[in-house]
């Protein structure tokens, strides 16, 4: 066996350019693989960054079938002990109270209706990022009950600036009745995402539940997580902790199912990629060692007549399909390396494009993780094997004295 | 049929037909021949007389249409792929016209390649190849790849491999053909040293009139069948 290992590293080593050239075709299809991978990885945890990170949370409670009617009538049931426990929780980074409901916003030029959210400005910090997307202004300040911060967007539509009065319309829970308070903006955000720059107007949690009528009550939980894979996971246990008959915790992936489906597909692109690419290999690796073995042919034969056996002889073809598949992968290695990491350096801009209803707000960059120089060469490797079978199994098959006529 | 204790080939009614784009075409017609040990033949005639088919009929190489092959007591006509490849590596050496060997193995690894596949023990093989090629003459060359060799010096590298396994035979097609008329009769005055000191037999497949010359039994062959049959003293 050491013999034809020998042989087979020799032999792919004679035709040098051949053997950089088909190595390097293999290696770009595998660079090309680990970079998409790491794209898929890094466009994933932007996607839920910006999801999560601007205002959701990595996920929420609420009262069972408020995130479908809005009713603001359904707060959640046994706020206190939630709140307790949640403080005892180790795996709750942040969490944040908040009441939400649909108002009507008007100025003494214009009206919109807007989704009205209570905040605490104190911890709603950790879990928003509404602080930082202010471009006028500036958060919530000590004694100001009445201060509003709206979007961008929606100042431009209601046609005000910084300290105009607003005023604020809802209707109360139980009765019906509406509400109405003036509001002063104190200040302005820029998300760049179009629903929250023109369509949410936050003020603090105690005037939204005054406003509302439902006392000290809520209808939202956001939660920020120590370890971001429970976000991900709705069958980690802590959902159903929280979740029962009255109330409903959930992830972002059960909140935004269209991004885990988003994700999903980018996952399943990148696997319809490696098949593409992995066929495009195949088809270099048999032509490569076709070439090869066609330019060898009475060499093959003299060896066969003087005793090589036929196994012997696709054993050899199959370990030059091996000592391929290792150059190749050493190359596509390096290369998917260097490219992804001065990628990674320079990340890749689509801050402001809006996918699956997440708006990307920061660089993209992708993410390299050891399994992609594992699985994919491995997977390069099995195939360069699978692959090097048809003209190990040819080789093995060829009559000596056929192989010598033909090479004549 | 059997062969006698001194018969080396004993081939009967030896038939061989190719198929060429669905014609049938007969290379070999019936030949009755038998070779004995120790024997320096050449197999002589014209380009299509089917000498090359005939040497690689009873080398194991191809198999015949019809009738028998005895090499060595053994019916090798009727022998499977695998057991013909072992076979040739434990009872037939060969010699080819040109590129005989594996360019990438030095002349040490290309005369060894057969004993490796034999299992011979490192020790064994380093000894005989250093014998071997003093008896070839090239003593000092085991380290150089056949490319650093010229086409002489290759065909008795070709010649120590094929004698190295200690065979009972040796089959040669055309093996001076690409070598100049100097370097030629050198290469056969060598073999026939090495037919007379060992007592191989030696079989030719040839054109060439200088192996023809020194051959001690010449057999000519036309149309696939013996036109003559000549052995000299």
């Amino acid at each position: 066996m050491w013999l034809h290992l020998k042989l087979a590293i020799r032999n792919i080593f004679r035709n040098k350019r051949r053997t950089f050239i088909a190595g390097s075709a293999i290696g770009i299809g595998l660079a090309a693989l680990i970079f998409s991978d790491a794209l898929i990885i890094g466009m994933g945890n932007n996607m839920i960054a910006s999801a999560t990170e601007s205002f959701m949370g990595e996920g929420q409670i609420h009262r069972e079938g408020f995130r479908t009617s809005f009713d603001v009538e359904k707060t959640i049931v046994n706020r206190k002990q939630i709140i307790s426990k949640l403080k005892e929780e180790s795996v709750v980074k942040h969490f944040t109270e908040r009441v939400e409901s649909f108002a009507m916003i008007t100025s003494p030029a214009n009206l919109s209706s807007v989704m009205m959210v209570g905040v605490s400005p104190d911890t709603e910090t950790h879990l928003s990022q509404i602080d930082e997307a202010i471009t006028e202004g500036s958060y919530f300040s000590e004694g100001g009950k009445r201060q509003i911060i709206i979007g961008s967007k929606l100042a431009e539509i209601l046609e005000v600036s910084l300290g105009d009065r607003v005023v604020l319309t809802t209707a109360q829970a139980h009765t019906g009745d509406l509400a109405q308070e003036m509001f002063r903006i104190s200040g302005i955000y820029h998300f760049n995402i179009k629903e929250m720059d023109r369509g949410m107007a936050f003020i603090r949690l105690s005037k939204a539940q005054e406003m509302l009528g439902i006392d000290g009550n809520i209808h939202e939980i956001a939660l920020r997580f120590n370890n971001s894979s429970i976000g991900r996971n709705q069958d980690h246990p802590f959902w159903q902790e929280y979740s029962g008959d009255v109330n409903d915790a959930a992830s972002w992936s059960k909140l935004m199912p269209e991004l885990n489906l988003m994700l999903e597909v980018s996952q399943f692109a990148t696997y319809i990629l490696g098949i593409i690419l992995f066929g495009v290999v195949a088809l270099g690796i048999i032509n490569t060692l076709f070439m090869s073995l066609h330019e060898r042919l009475f060499e093959f034969g003299v060896m066969r007549a003087v005793g090589t056996s036929a196994f012997q002889m696709g054993r050899l073809v199959f370990f030059e399909a091996g000592a391929l598949a290792f150059i190749s992968i050493i190359i596509g290695c390096i290369a998917g390396l260097i490219v992804t990491y001065i990628v990674m350096q320079t990340g890749i801009d689509y801050t402001g494009i809006e996918v699956s209803g997440v708006t990307f707000r920061h660089l993209l960059y992708p993410v390299l993780k050891v399994d992609q120089f594992i699985i994919y060469p491995s997977a390069v490797l099995i195939l360069t094997l699978i692959t090097g079978l048809y003209p190990s199994i040819y080789a093995a098959k060829m009559s000596p004295a056929e192989a010598m006529r033909r090479s004549l | 049929m059997e062969n006698k204790n001194n018969d080396l080939i004993v081939t009967h009614s030896l038939v061989k037909t190719y198929q060429d784009n669905g014609i049938p075409v007969k290379a070999v017609r019936g030949i009755d021949l038998t070779i004995q040990k120790g024997e320096f033949t050449a197999i002589v005639g014209p380009s299509g007389s089917g000498k090359t088919t005939f040497l690689n009929i009873i080398s194991g190489l191809d198999v015949p249409t019809d009738g028998e092959v005895w090499l060595a007591g053994k019916k090798i006509s009727e022998m499977s792929g695998s057991e013909l490849s072992d076979f040739r590596r434990d009872h037939i050496g060969f010699i080819f016209q040109a590129y005989n060997l594996i360019p990438v193995l030095t002349v040490e690894e290309n005369i060894e390649y057969i004993m490796l596949l034999q299992g011979v023990d490192k020790e064994e093989r380093h000894r005989r190849v250093q014998k071997i090629l003093t008896e070839v003459g090239l003593d000092g060359y085991a380290d150089r790849l056949p490319t650093k060799l010229s086409g002489g010096q290759q065909q008795r590298v070709a010649v120590a491999r094929a004698i190295v396994s200690q065979p009972s035979l040796i089959l040669a097609d055309e093996p001076t053909a690409n070598l100049d008329s100097q370097t030629g009769v050198e290469l056969l005055d060598m073999m026939r040293e090495l037919n007379k000191k060992s007592g191989i037999t030696y079989v030719f497949s040839t054109h060439d009139r200088m192996i023809m010359e020194r051959a001690r039994r010449l057999i000519t062959l036309k149309d696939g069948r013996i036109d003559s049959d000549e052995t000299r003293e």
